[in-house]
């Protein structure tokens, strides 16, 4: 497992006094899991913090986030929530509590009835949001699209974040819309939209809707990683992130932790099925063991750390089971992944995603699927006894001209490039399938 | 007449809302139930590549993804014309994926979701009047189902034991799942033509072995006895008075013992499954064993009138014995959980899928006509806001929710239904008993019961697919071409946990979707009345329930009725589910029919 092998690197460290850049690493290298054994007797100290509160909502939404946080490894979750003295304060979920109205009017006290803890809890002020779910704006512009304890969930969610210390979106509904705000001819009816962005957009994220400035931080994915959600909530709570302070700096523009979610590694980097993307060896059909770039895989430019830290157990990620990754993290998602299972270049440049909104992520993803198309071509060359190395030319060129704008260069690149005969490259897969 | 309304109903997915009209003797006169939010999951995969749907619709739920996967891609294989081809060890590992998810599912409903009902202050109160016997078992409702966050008279309530070991044990199956489905929630395996992944012989071994732990969980924390103990004596037990014959002698050894000696901890014997079975029900706690008290769950969530409601299976896993391909239609005895209908009576018929329509006449959609063939469906949400109201009563519209029916029967689906259906001796046993004694025939006890009898009817099925049919060196997919999609249709019918779930598909010349459609288990459950006002089944069996715990033994208390959170939370609803479902209108052009 990648955090035993690390553990050795942190386990003189004095997690008390490390500095933030290593208090991230340490978290982001270990896992949540590890982390917390590691360090449990720095953590009990922490117990002298004052108890925090979470209040948890949900809006349109499929509870798969919060079925995701229950899978946070050893110590689970009630055990880390416990050590880090987090409160789950309102959780509609896993709450014992539900609404109950007699004649119209809430009854009972706050142990049984859900609508009364939700108010006690919002009136206390000061709780972090955990907001899990699209928000619903329409039918125009009245949210009755999602309705709870009668009220629109766009009311409650409103309510709930001017009282908040701040926000930590999680899952791509909540974060940018996701598959609520995906494209379809009822999308602009239904509105749904994230808590900061949706899609792309932050003017058309419900808090700008709201006129209302709190500090966001967003896990992605559809859903997140329990760590994810667990480490930026335990970073918080221990004070090594300080919000909004260190906000700009460990958050990057779509307010990811750059932790999770690196700028400079993408999931490709350590897929267990990169020694065959390197060989130019690619499965055509599913249920093969290659490289799954010609199914449509989009780990070479989807910034997260599944490869890693690996899901469920730390076992496995979407490639290696086989299926290509389908970006999920990305703020354009699904939109800017689909079709799923088409190769990239394949959908091209005016494929059919660059008329949605999801045309920003595309255009970024272009540059890092052209340089492994040349990577490829490259790779191809040497075998015909060719020395060159593309990528670092566009490296090269990249650096010389950086008032260039990248996507051009990248597309005459791609011109330039050699033809390439894939049907003789999956021949050679099949040749070498057939000798194993 | 007061009016009680759950708003909203927590520990289920969604967001959902009952209302009541309840008497001066505390007893449900009229139910509604309501959907209260609108998603748009089939209308953004019109116009997109079919093969996404297996992914992506399995977003529609986060506790149940696996069954939209499995049920899209079985839709795909129709659609792709290989539905006759896919390999015998697809069909298998798509029965573990589903297994090990149900499994899953099940537990997180019966002790995250259902089971903090049972540590409700109402039971505390009616067992203080119990002496020392109530007590000790008031002790061991609080000290396993307790819930995260719980409090009780201002002291902080530590989680429940069974609570928190369900969680471990849910956690550990969706590790399971990850070894050939990369995650959970959201896993991948599931592809047209068969799975993304064939496992290894080391995947079958990790396997097995969060096989045997989560068994050990079933042994030492819920049964109280060994799986294949049960199995044998119930499953196959060799007639259904036998079966109930087992359990009864097996609970009355437990209770003789602990009415002495006060003692219903796990280590006396008292796993959670004995423990419920014995304090849920009056007629198997109080007239057959003996007990001074019981929760008197028999006593709620059954149906009055037998010509209005029906119980229905798709059918669920494939048979390993058939070999590559299957029949999409679901002919009988071709699954492992047989498909079929039973109507009010419990008498069978052979399913005829031809026979679903969805009336929309309570619900928030404008069409010309309000019943349809889901794949004929052209409805709309409503655009207006003032239109959207949701406390105009039982004429208006009213929910999110379709209302779909059977031969023009609402059909309460799921796992109680799924063992009726199958002849599970114990559960169709205890149904008998019901029915001779003047119990309701189904009620909420053994809804709940037939939902941990199917724990282990699957999990005895899932070690033979493991052990015994899956050859890791096999085929787990056929290749598959998108212009194989061209102009075609699909249907795929499976079981989520929570009941009968159907996806269909339709695609047009460029092999784009035309028409997506998924008719799944709560919109059957949590259904609102129908064009012709019949309610649907939660209406229905919340009508003539008494609404406080225990029959209303302490009185009726109206800001807790506890029955009717008993009851709806009893089906496990599902809304992010249940509402998903929407079609353009004028969308499709001409008819869809699947054959």
């Amino acid at each position: 497992m990648i955090g035993e092998r690390n553990l050795d690197r942190f386990k003189n460290l004095d997690f008390m006094k490390m500095d933030r850049r290593t208090f991230l690493k340490a978290v982001g290298a270990l896992g949540a899991s590890l982390f917390l054994q590691t360090y449990r007797g720095d953590i009990v100290q922490a117990l002298e913090f004052a108890e925090t509160r979470i209040v948890w909502v949900h809006g349109g939404e499929c509870t798969g986030c919060s079925i995701s946080l229950l899978n946070g490894g050893e110590p689970d979750v009630l055990q880390a929530f416990s050590r880090l003295n987090l409160r789950l304060a309102y959780h509609e979920v896993l709450l014992g509590q539900q609404g109950i109205y007699v004649d119209g009017k809430m009854e009972g006290t706050s142990e049984l009835n859900s609508e009364i803890l939700f108010e006690e809890v919002i009136a206390e002020k000061g709780y972090i949001l955990v907001a899990e779910g699209a928000i619903a704006n329409g039918p125009k512009g009245t949210g009755k699209y999602c309705f709870l304890g009668g009220k629109t969930y766009k009311e409650i969610f409103r309510r709930a974040a001017e009282n908040a210390a701040f926000i930590v979106a999680v899952g791509q509904c909540a974060t940018n819309g996701g598959v609520n705000a995906a494209d379809s001819e009822i999308r602009d009816l239904m509105d749904f939209r994230g808590v900061a962005f949706t899609m792309e957009d932050r003017d058309r994220g419900i808090l700008t809707g709201y006129g209302l400035e709190k500090p966001v931080i967003n896990i992605n994915g559809c859903p997140p990683h329990p760590d994810w959600m667990l480490l930026t909530l335990a970073a918080v709570v221990l004070g090594k992130i300080k919000v909004p302070d260190d906000l700009p700096y460990v958050l990057d523009k779509w307010l990811r932790p750059k932790v999770f979610f690196p700028p400079d590694h993408v999931i490709h980097d350590n897929c267990p099925r990169r020694g065959y993307y390197d060989k130019g060896e690619f499965d055509t059909m599913v249920s093969g063991p290659k490289c799954l770039w010609k199914l449509g895989c989009k780990a070479p430019y989807t910034h997260a750390d599944c490869a890693i830290r690996r899901w469920n157990g730390y076992h496995s990620l979407c490639p290696q089971s086989g299926s290509p990754c389908i970006s999920c993290v990305s703020p354009g998602f699904p939109d800017s992944s689909r079709p799923f299972f088409q190769e990239i270049e394949d959908v091209g440049i005016v494929g059919t995603n660059i008329d949605t909104v999801a045309k920003v992520a595309i255009g970024a993803s272009l540059l890092a699927a052209g340089a492994h198309a040349i990577r490829r071509t490259a790779i191809k060359d040497k075998h015909e006894g060719k020395d060159e190395k593309p990528e670092e030319k566009l490296e090269e060129k990249l650096e010389e001209k950086p008032e260039e704008k990248p996507e051009e260069k990248l597309e005459e690149k791609l011109e330039e490039k050699p033809e390439e005969k894939p049907e003789e490259k999956s021949e050679d897969a099949k040749k070498d399938q057939g000798e194993e | 007449m007061v009016e009680v309304t759950v708003d909203q109903l927590t520990r289920i997915e969604g967001h959902y809302r009952i209302t009541t009209q309840v008497n001066e003797e505390g007893i449900v006169t009229e139910a509604q139930s309501m959907g209260l939010m609108l998603r748009g999951f089939e209308r953004f995969l019109q116009n997109q590549d079919p093969r996404d749907a297996a992914l992506l619709t399995q977003r529609i739920c986060g506790v149940c993804p696996t069954s939209h996967s499995i049920a899209a891609a079985n839709a795909l294989d129709q659609l792709f014309g290989v539905e006759d081809a896919v390999p015998k060890d697809a069909l298998v590992m798509r029965n573990i994926h589903q297994s090990l998810n149900l499994i899953a599912s099940h537990a997180t409903h019966i002790y995250v979701l259902w089971g903090p009902d049972l540590a409700n202050p109402a039971y505390r109160t009616l067992l203080e009047n119990y002496g020392d016997t109530g007590k000790a078992v008031w002790k061991e409702l609080l000290g396993r189902f307790a819930p995260i966050s719980y409090r009780l008279d201002g002291v902080n309530i530590p989680a429940g034991r069974g609570y928190i070991a369900a969680l471990g044990e849910k956690r550990r199956l969706h590790e399971a799942i990850s070894l050939f489905g990369a995650k959970m929630p959201h896993s991948v395996a599931a592809h047209v033509g068969g799975v993304t992944y064939g496992p290894t012989v080391a995947d079958i071994g990790q396997l097995a072995a969060y096989y045997w732990k989560f068994m050990d969980f079933v042994e030492n924390l819920a049964l109280g006895v060994s799986p294949e103990t049960w199995i044998e004596n119930t499953r196959f037990a060799s007639s259904p008075q036998k079966a109930v014959g087992f359990v009864v002698d097996r609970l009355q050894e437990l209770v003789d013992a602990s009415l002495v000696s006060n003692d219903f901890s796990y280590a006396a014997g008292w796993g959670d499954v004995p423990l419920y079975a014995a304090f849920g029900s009056e007629l198997v706690g109080e007239e057959v064993l003996g007990l001074p008290v019981s929760m008197k769950l028999d006593r709620i969530g059954g149906y009055n009138d037998p010509s209005k409601i029906g119980y229905l299976v798709y059918g669920l896993f494939f048979k390993p014995e058939l070999g590559d391909g299957y029949d999409p239609t679901c002919p009988p005895d071709s699954r492992v959980i047989p498909p079929g209908f039973l109507n009010g009576n419990l008498e069978f018929q052979k399913f005829d899928h031809s026979k679903i329509t969805e009336s929309i006449a309570h619900s928030f959609y404008v069409d010309s006509e309000s019943d349809r063939y889901p794949f004929e469906g052209t409805t709309q949400p409503e655009p207006e806001p003032d239109e959207i109201e949701y406390s105009r009563g039982v004429e208006s519209r009213y929910s999110w929710i379709k209302a779909p029916h059977y031969d023009g029967i609402p059909c309460e689906v799921g796992p109680l239904s799924r063992m009726l259906v199958m002849k599970d001796p114990l559960i169709t046993g205890l149904a008998d008993l019901f029915r001779e004694k003047g119990y309701p025939v189904t009620n909420t006890y053994l809804r709940m019961l037939a939902r941990m009898q199917e724990i282990l009817v699957v999990s005895s099925e899932l070690i033979k697919w493991l052990a015994e049919d899956l050859n890791p060196n096999g085929t787990f997919a056929v290749p598959t071409d998108l212009s194989m999609a061209k102009d075609s249709e699909g249907m795929g019918l499976w079981e989520a946990p929570r009941g009968a779930l159907g996806h269909w598909i339709k695609t047009g010349p460029n092999s784009k979707v035309t028409l997506y459609q998924a008719v799944v288990p709560s919109t059957w459950n949590l259904a609102p009345r129908n064009s012709a006002g019949v309610p649907g089944p939660v209406e229905q069996a919340l009508l003539g329930s008494k609404i406080s715990a225990a029959g209303n033994a302490l009185g009726v208390d109206y800001t807790n009725p506890l029955s009717i959170l008993h009851t709806s939370r009893s089906y496990d609803p599902c809304l992010a589910c249940a509402i998903h479902a929407i079609d353009l209108k004028g969308q499709q052009k001409g008819q869809f029919r699947v054959v």
